[in-house]
């Protein structure tokens, strides 16, 4: 049985392929039409799902998507009127997107795929619950999704057995926490999709100070359920979403381009601990209410690494698993499980182990790039390959590494990733400045052999999609030869680490990813350091994909050198 | 001799007016094709299902989907193959043989469409003899592919109006053209300068010698006019899956070897290509005439698109034939080359 799955129209527009119960590609458009959170047709991606199986249109048994558009449009509609005339030109505005692609799907599978046979609408919470509890390790687990709203869902909880899913209960728009991280996100001069996460490193730079004031805007009950004081925000008129009364308690909004000032810190910390802890609160009481040890988190809420850890660290599940791709790039896949496994009932064959779904390209492919291209480059086999490039990061050269097949979901997990030495005090400043072109305030991902993690920082588990943070522990140590003496940890990993000495961690196994495990190895045996800085290969622009698009990226970067495959490309020499 | 100055980037040699090399030694196509690929930005390249669109549009019209001109080639043979296994199309499959088509050519064909069980046309004649002939005696500069492409596209909108058959299978590759509907006018775009010199010496051959001959009376003048002749008759448009497909050569190679038994030919060239007898004769003309034949326009692209290497493209372009044999295939027209 082949199932295509599609999420799209409104950010992070994916597709996925499952044959016979086991994901076999999955990729995000933005990767191919390079428009940042692309909420197009993925075309592209549905073209390449498709032939990395060898299969065509006509070999899809079914097609699932990942929202009930129907449903989602009556609460827009249902939005429009209790608001207008307010609402009006939001209404003009986006009715004609409505009647045009959205709610006429099939037609478009018909037209763009030759695809006649049936489509699944699903939830859009069950798409996100199905994507991590139908993928996890678990035969029974609790599940939390959270995201910013579905159709009117914007926070759900409930239970997975085997191949089915069961929601106790559900939080309805406009009471979202992903809607007013949004919001505040908005007020502090940021944008909505790519700026949560930046609000989320500002926090770990402010003071909390403001708790109070959110406890106007938010009010939150013992079980963690909560609801939004409609006083604050506008909730369907377009534009801005927080209205006077909101300002008249955080103060001005800050432009975009103004200076970030404590009081944004402190802004965004008191969001972050007040969204931190309704979650505890809800993860505390689902524990209770189920009994079960094992918990599954989706929705793009739980791409928060803070809020992942602190569920971790503090709830009192056993086990936590988060899928990859938890925003709604993850909901395709969610989709396409929920039908093979809930509705067409066959049992579970697939665990999400590895993120590594997307396009890879041939030996032959880079070196025809790269000899067409007129570069000068030279191929090592793999054992040379991992020890030269450990060498190059040693000596404090950016690395531009390409490996592979590319990461589903917005991390880059050593397959398309810039790597660094962690021991580089300026590092940070030279990624943000020279290669990412991005705010100072930005930590960077940290990559790290999986059995030496607990000699550096306070995680006691796997983090192997990047989704947990860990504080890097105080021990006293011989400082390797760097500064010489005895030192703390923190001062052997100074370009790994935040303001508040954290590190967003990924958790590298030999049987994961091979190559890039024996890299950090060799990296290990030259500086005696496990880990290296991991930031996605990219530059203001989605993660690239192609030969062509890292190398145009190394060429316009301050990135050293560029690894393409077993190819090596150097600048300077 | 002063050695042949050819493109850095591609395999072009420089040929002035037609064809210069920059001060960067880049030739005149490459900068073209640079420059139109900076305002395309954004632009996507042909997708399969782009070519599912066009087959589920025009299928089931008649009693087959499509008529596939199959040459016994890997490009062919593999358009023939996917058409029937990967698209689940009714073909008719079509060979024509002006009589210099090679055994091993047909061998291919014959075991492919045995193989795939579809239904077959074979269609052999000698009305081109006297015409290749000519460009021989001559020794004109027209090229003696072009003139037999007109012939058999010609033929081809014929059987197409004639079993009303909406499209027509080709195995053409990207190295024609990478925009279908290029590619779908039968790939030549004769003003562009690379082709310019070629396609005037074959007007012009036309003009002389085949325009007044009341054997070739109604020989198409160019290709257009075939184009225009074929869409006053019957609609049907021309489509090759390799232009939507990201097999390599390498990977459809593999599959119809394993599936359909195809072989590549004992001699053959460009290396790795399966061709008629005269192509040799077309090609060492073209050669002489112009410094580079439509094989090497066609790599070039390849290696633009990043399809090949040019490492690839010039080990393959190596002219692996000598007059002996030209002169085997020759006699046949009568000639002989000294």
């Amino acid at each position: 049985m082949t199932i295509l799955g599609i999420s799209c129209y409104y950010h992070d527009s994916s597709a996925c392929l499952i044959k016979d119960g086991k994901l076999v590609a999955a990729v995000q458009e933005e990767r191919f039409d390079r428009n940042k959170y692309s909420s197009a047709f993925p075309i592209n991606s549905i073209n390449y799902c498709l032939q990395s199986a060898n299969l065509t249109s006509y070999d899809i048994d079914y097609v699932a998507f990942y929202e009930k558009p129907f449903l989602k449009f009556e609460r827009i509609i249902l939005n429009h009127l209790r608001s207008y005339p307010f609402s009006l030109k939001n209404f003009l505005d986006t009715t004609p997107h409505w009647l045009k692609d959205r709610l006429i799907l099939p037609l478009t599978l018909k037209e763009e795929l030759g695809f006649k046979g049936d489509v699944f609408f699903i939830k859009h919470h069950l798409a996100h619950a199905a994507s991590t509890f139908l993928t996890s390790p678990f035969d029974k687990a609790a599940i939390l999704t959270v995201d910013g709203v579905g159709e009117w869902a914007t926070t759900t909880y409930g239970t997975g057995k085997d191949n089915k899913i069961n929601v106790l209960k559900e939080i309805k728009y406009p009471n979202s926490l992903g809607l007013l991280y949004s919001i505040v996100t908005t007020y502090l001069g940021f944008r909505v999709f790519s700026g949560e996460g930046k609000v989320m490193a500002l926090a770990e730079t402010g003071d909390p100070k403001y708790l109070d004031k959110f406890k106007k805007i938010i009010s939150i009950k013992d079980d963690g359920s909560f609801r939004l004081n409609k006083k604050y925000f506008y909730f369907n008129k377009g534009g801005r979403m927080y209205n006077n009364n909101f300002i008249k308690l955080f103060g001005d909004p800050r432009r975009e381009k103004e200076d970030i000032k404590d009081r944004h810190r402190d802004v965004a910390a008191s969001l972050q601990k007040t969204v931190e802890d309704i979650i505890l609160k809800m993860v505390k009481h689902i524990h209770k209410e189920t009994g079960l040890d094992n918990l599954c988190l989706a929705g793009g809420v739980f791409l928060n690494v803070t809020t992942n850890t602190r569920i971790v660290k503090e709830s009192f599940f056993k086990n936590v698993f988060i899928q990859p791709a938890a925003g709604d790039n993850g909901s395709a896949l969610g989709a396409a499980f929920y039908v093979y496994n809930s509705l067409k009932n066959q049992p579970r064959k697939h665990v999400m182990k590895n993120a590594c779904l997307g396009p890879e390209y041939s030996d032959k492919k880079i070196k025809i790039f790269l000899s067409n291209k007129g570069v000068k480059f030279k191929r090592l086999e793999n054992d040379e390959l991992t020890k030269y490039v450990a060498k190059k990061i040693s000596q404090d050269k950016i690395v531009g590494w390409f490996q592979g097949r590319m990461e589903f979901g917005p991390r880059a997990l050593g397959n398309r990733s810039i790597l660094a030495n962690p021991g580089n005090p300026k590092i940070k400043d030279i990624l943000n400045k020279k290669v990412k072109h991005r705010e100072s305030f930005r930590p960077f991902a940290i990559s790290i052999l999986r059995e030496d993690l607990n000699d550096f920082f306070d995680l006691e588990i796997d983090s192997p999609f990047m989704l947990l943070v860990g504080k890097v522990k105080k021990d006293e140590v011989n400082s390797g030869g760097r500064e010489g003496g005895l030192g703390q940890k923190k001062e052997l990993i100074p370009g790994a680490l935040h303001t508040n000495n954290t590190s967003r961690i990924q958790t590298v196994k030999k049987e994961d990813n091979e190559l890039y495990y024996n890299l950090i190895k060799e990296f290990k045996n030259i500086t005696d350091l496990p880990l290296v800085i991991n930031t996605s290969f990219n530059d203001q622009e989605p993660i690239v994909c192609t030969p062509e698009e890292a190398y145009n990226c190394f060429a316009r970067t301050k990135i050293d050198v560029l690894v393409l495959g077993n190819y090596i490309v150097e600048k300077y020499v | 001799m002063e050695e042949k100055k050819i493109c850095k980037k591609c395999i072009l040699p420089e040929t002035r007016p037609d064809i210069w090399l920059n001060e960067e030694g880049v030739c005149s196509v490459c900068v073209v094709y640079e420059n139109e690929k900076k305002f395309s930005k954004g632009e996507k390249g042909a997708l399969e299902t782009d070519f599912i669109k066009i087959l589920e549009k025009n299928k089931g019209k008649g009693e087959y989907d499509c008529l596939v001109m199959c040459s016994g080639g890997k490009d062919s043979t593999s358009a023939l193959y996917y058409i029937k296994e990967r698209y689940k199309l009714n073909p008719l499959a079509f060979t024509f043989d002006h009589g210099f088509e090679t055994s091993d050519a047909l061998e291919n064909v014959n075991k492919a469409v045995d193989k795939l069980g579809v239904d077959f046309l074979f269609f052999k004649s000698s009305f081109m003899k006297d015409m290749f002939a000519k460009i021989l005696k001559t020794r004109s500069k027209a090229v003696i592919c072009h003139l037999c492409s007109m012939w058999y596209m010609d033929l081809t909108y014929k059987i197409a109006a004639k079993y009303n058959v909406p499209i027509i299978i080709a195995g053409w590759t990207k190295g024609q053209s990478v925009k279908q509907p290029v590619m779908s006018k039968c790939a030549c775009k004769s003003d562009s300068p690379e082709y310019a010199s070629m396609a005037k010496a074959t007007k012009d051959f036309i003009e002389e010698h085949v325009k007044n001959d009341p054997k070739y009376k109604g020989f198409p003048q160019n290709m257009e006019e075939v184009l225009k002749k074929a869409k006053k008759r019957h609609k049907s448009m021309v489509v090759s899956p390799h232009w939507f497909l990201p097999i390599d050569a390498d990977a459809y190679v593999e599959t119809i070897k394993k599936e359909l038994d195809w072989k590549y030919p004992e001699l053959s060239y460009p290396a790795k290509t399966t061709n008629c007898e005269l192509n040799f004769i077309s090609v060492y003309n073209s050669k002489k005439h112009y410094g580079y034949t439509h094989y090497d326009l066609e790599m070039s692209r390849l290696i633009r698109e990043g399809i090949i290497s040019r490492e690839e493209a010039l080990r393959d372009l190596e002219i692996n034939f000598d007059k002996d044999l030209l002169n085997v295939i020759a006699k046949k027209l009568g000639y002989k080359f000294e």
